[in-house]
Formats: structure tokens, sequence, C-alpha cells
């Protein structure tokens, strides 16, 4: 059942209240989706505007991060993903390929040991590591990992199966594993 | 339950607390016996909380924060495409809009015809969605029709940009600035006015009047564009937004044109087509040629859905 708010300043009162919380949450992935912070600027207003739109046929109770989150990778999906051609890692052919490239760079880049250790050099790496998964399991895991969502609530922002996100997580750290490792080794830290 | 199983079966949803109650018991048997599965596990987990600790939440810029602010303001204040074209819009609603009471306007709503073709549109979407699964997997793949084809061209346009121009008196140029029709309203006031504005200007134009109601599918009327196309036929343009998505009408005058094979179903005069990853319906008017293409971006069920529910002129006929 669809909650039923109020109009006018009511309505704006209730959206500020339960919406805007997750304010951070959104443009964390509109940037991570556009990779641009001008786009992301634009792909959150369109998304916090369409929310407030339908506002009325956001069900009371439930999350509304989850919510919020659907109509921006909806926003993304419809317009623009298809605005922005270049497109990143599609398969597991494609995630060696860049990881093999950001081994070398890790590797050039590796001059300070100490710096190695820091919880800096570590963001670092997870970063890293996250970029040069296809980005099917990325999106998976930033959902679950990041965005605290349930798989089911992951399952509706991707408009795919409960199973497939499940599926999706579980390679999806498989890779992020291998990636670490393969990185640490790039820098002469196996980490084992 | 092997080491193997549990790994890729049940090893990220146990970090992620997402077995049942049977697969938890399942998975905690094993690891009871299992030390290299207990390791495997605390990594899961280690490594979930590293990504959420280093990855995490960024901070949304102050100014982006504060320019959300103005706009849901000016979208509060003034209407959500009066917030699209910001720039230069004045305001707001029509004297004719502003002087009609509530209770009118859903008066006006309140048509017999519009709840008995509902009903009888129920019975056969029952029948119409048991059926599209089976029907939609032998769709319309390895087909080219220009005319999807300049649809989703449309569509990917007005997903972007879409500036209404119907009808020309409630949406002019006076001194420079833009003056809009349409205010905020909720999804059932929206029925009214808008609705009705935009058919009239159709009608005057000679072209089909109608104007799907999809708000029972969670869409709502954003207003109409009325165009001529390159050989000088007048084409409309309706657009209908929903949070999870827009259909775009797109009706115009072609007496050669035939419903493309590869149809995952036609009812009457709709056919549904999966096409190049969207759903498309067309359909043909009984009368004066004309047709329409409505394309989403959503599922073929659930175009299906909402054009099965919605009221058109053409169930009024």
């Amino acid at each position: 059942m669809a909650a039923k708010h109020g109009r006018g300043d009511n309505k704006r009162f209730l959206f500020e209240q339960v919406a805007l919380p997750h304010l951070d949450a959104v443009y964390t992935a509109a940037l991570r989706l556009s990779r641009n912070p001008d786009d992301a600027k634009d792909l959150l207003q369109e998304t916090i505007l369409r929310a407030y739109r339908f506002f009325d046929q956001f069900t009371k109770g439930t999350n509304c991060r989850a919510w919020l989150l659907t109509i921006l990778y909806n926003s993304f999906r419809n317009g623009y993903r298809r605005a922005m051609r270049e497109q990143p890692a599609t398969s597991t052919e494609d995630f060696e390929q860049r990881l093999e490239a950001q081994s070398l760079i890790a590797d050039a880049a590796h001059t300070d040991p100490e710096q190695m250790l820091s919880g800096r050099m570590l963001g670092h790496q997870l970063e890293t590591a996250l970029d040069t998964l296809p980005p099917e399991f990325r999106e998976a895991l930033l959902l679950v990992d990041v965005q605290e969502l349930n798989y089911r609530e992951a399952a509706g922002v991707l408009d795919i199966p409960v199973g497939t996100v499940k599926s999706r997580v579980s390679r999806g750290r498989a890779l992020m594993r291998e990636a670490l490792k393969r990185l640490a080794q790039a820098q002469g830290k196996t980490g084992t | 339950m092997d080491c193997q199983e549990y790994i890729s079966e049940y090893l990220a949803a146990h970090a992620d607390n997402e077995l049942t109650a049977q697969e938890r018991r399942a998975a905690e048997d094993h690891l009871a016996g299992c030390p290299a599965c207990r390791a495997q596990l605390a990594e899961e987990r280690a490594l979930k909380a590293l990504v959420r600790q280093h990855v995490g939440i960024v901070k949304t810029p102050a100014d982006v924060r504060r320019s959300i602010r103005a706009a849901l303001a000016e979208v509060s204040e003034r209407g959500f495409l009066a917030w699209n074209r910001r720039d230069s819009f004045g305001a707001i609603a029509s004297p004719r809009q502003a002087a009609e009471p509530l209770d009118k306007r859903l008066a006006r709503l309140n048509r017999p015809w519009m709840w008995a073709s509902v009903a009888a549109s129920m019975l056969v979407l029952v029948v119409l969605i048991a059926g599209l699964d089976m029907f939609s997997r032998r769709a319309s793949r390895g087909i080219l029709v220009p005319a999807f084809d300049n649809a989703i061209g449309k569509f990917a346009r007005f997903e972007r940009d879409f500036e209404p121009n119907v009808p020309p008196d409630a949406f002019s140029d006076r001194n420079g600035i833009l003056y809009a029709w349409v205010v905020d309203r909720d999804s059932l006031t929206q029925l009214s006015d808008k609705v009705d504005d935009v058919a009239r200007a159709y009608r005057e134009a000679d072209m089909p009047a109608d104007i799907y109601h999809f708000e029972q599918s969670g869409y709502g009327l954003a207003g109409g564009r009325l165009e001529r196309l390159s050989d000088g036929r007048a084409v409309t343009y309706t657009l209908y937004q929903g949070y999870q998505g827009n259909i775009l009408s797109i009706c115009y005058r072609d007496a050669r044109m035939a419903a493309p094979v590869g149809a995952a179903y036609a009812a009457g005069v709709h056919s549904f087509y999966d096409y190049m990853g969207y759903s498309i319906c067309l359909t043909f008017y009984p009368t004066g040629h004309f047709v329409s293409i409505l394309i989403s971006r959503q599922p073929l069920q659930q175009l299906v859905w909402a054009v099965t529910l919605a009221e058109t002129a053409i169930a009024q006929k």
C-alpha cells in the first residue's frame, strides 16, 4: 500500500525528512555510475526531483534508500548510459586485461613501503580492485557492501532476480580477492 | 555439504546474513567441522568490512546540496515542468485551473465508461499476461523496423529534454518568458486539466486526441508536443513519466504501414514488440490511417499491463 502524503509544504517536509537523509548515498552511487562530478550532479538532481514528484508512490516502511537508488539506476539506464557510449570492462577477459594494466601502474607507483601499509594505500588498492571488476559484479558489490542493501533490495535496483544478485556478489568478492592479491604481488607484497 | 558447495553456494550469502534459517543451520553444521571454511567466512566478512570502510559513502558537496534544495523548493512552489525549464519559465497554473475547485475536477473524472472499461480490460489482461511470457520468447529478434528505430531515437532525445508545446495558449512566450501551465499535483488530479488541454490541442490539429491514463500503472502525463515530419505530416509526441521510467507515445498518419512480423503479442488494434531492448506497442487506429507507437524501456509485460489498464479514447468508442 503506497503511503499518501500531503501536498505542497507537507509533502516537501515529509520528503526532506524521509528521502534527503539518503542524499549522500545517492550521490555516491551517481558518482560511481557517471564517473564524472558534473554528470553525477545532474543525475542526482534528476533522481531527487523525480522521486519528489512520485513520492506518493513510495511505500511507507520500506527502505527509502533502495527506492531512491532504483530511480537513480533507471534514470541512468534510460538516459545517461546511452549518452556515455564508452563502457567499462564487461567481461572477465576485460577484467584480466584491466587488472594487468592496473598491476603495472601499481608496480610503477610503488616507491614508499610505509605508505603501502597505511590505510590510505589499502583504500587505494580496494578502489583499484573494484574498478577492474566487470560492472555487473561491481554494482552488486557496491549496493550490498557500501549501500548496505539486502539482496532483495539490490535486485529491485538492478532489475534482476535475487538469485542473480547472490551469484554476482559471490563472484564479485572472489574477483576482488584475486585482484587484491595480484595488486599486492605487483607491489612486492603477496599478503600470504 | 562439502567445502566446494559451501564456498560456491553459501559463503557470500552467509557473510551477508542472507541465508534462510534452514540454510544457516546446514552451513553452521558444515563450519563446525571445517576450519578451512571458517577461515574463508572470516576472510569474506573482513573483505566486506574493508570495502565498506575504505570505499564508503561520499559526502555530497555543499553547492550540490544547496542546488538540490533550491530545485526542490522551486518544484514545490511552481511545479515539475516549471523546474525543468527553470531558466526561462515564469509561472504557474492557468486561471481556469486555479479557479476550478478540486472536487469539480475529480467529479469530471468519475465517468461511468472509465470504470466499466477498466473492468473489461482486466479480463483481457489476465489472459494476455498469462500468455505473454510464452509469446515473448519468440519476439522480434532479427527484424529491422525503421519506424521503431526512429521511435527509439525520439525516445532517447525526449527522455533527456522534453519541452511541451501544446496547448499553445498555455505555453506561450511573453516578453521572453515562457509561462508553464503545469503545476505539481498529485496523480489523480493530473488526470483532469492537463489531459483535456493536450487532447484539445491535438484535436484542433486534426490529430487523434487520445491520451492514455497510465496513472494506475504509475505514470503521469508530462506533456505533449505537436510537430511536423520532414514531408509535412503532423506528428504528436506525448510523454508519460513514472518513477521507474518513461513512456513516449508517437502518433502520425501512415496509410502504408502494416504490423511488422515478430510481434510478441497482438490483441485487436495493438501489437506488442520486444525490439532492440525496448518495449513497443504499435496501434492502428480504426479510422484516418493513424498509427501510434508507444515505447518504453520497461519490460514488455509492464507495457502490456499499462496499456491494458489505461483509459484511452479508443476504449471510449
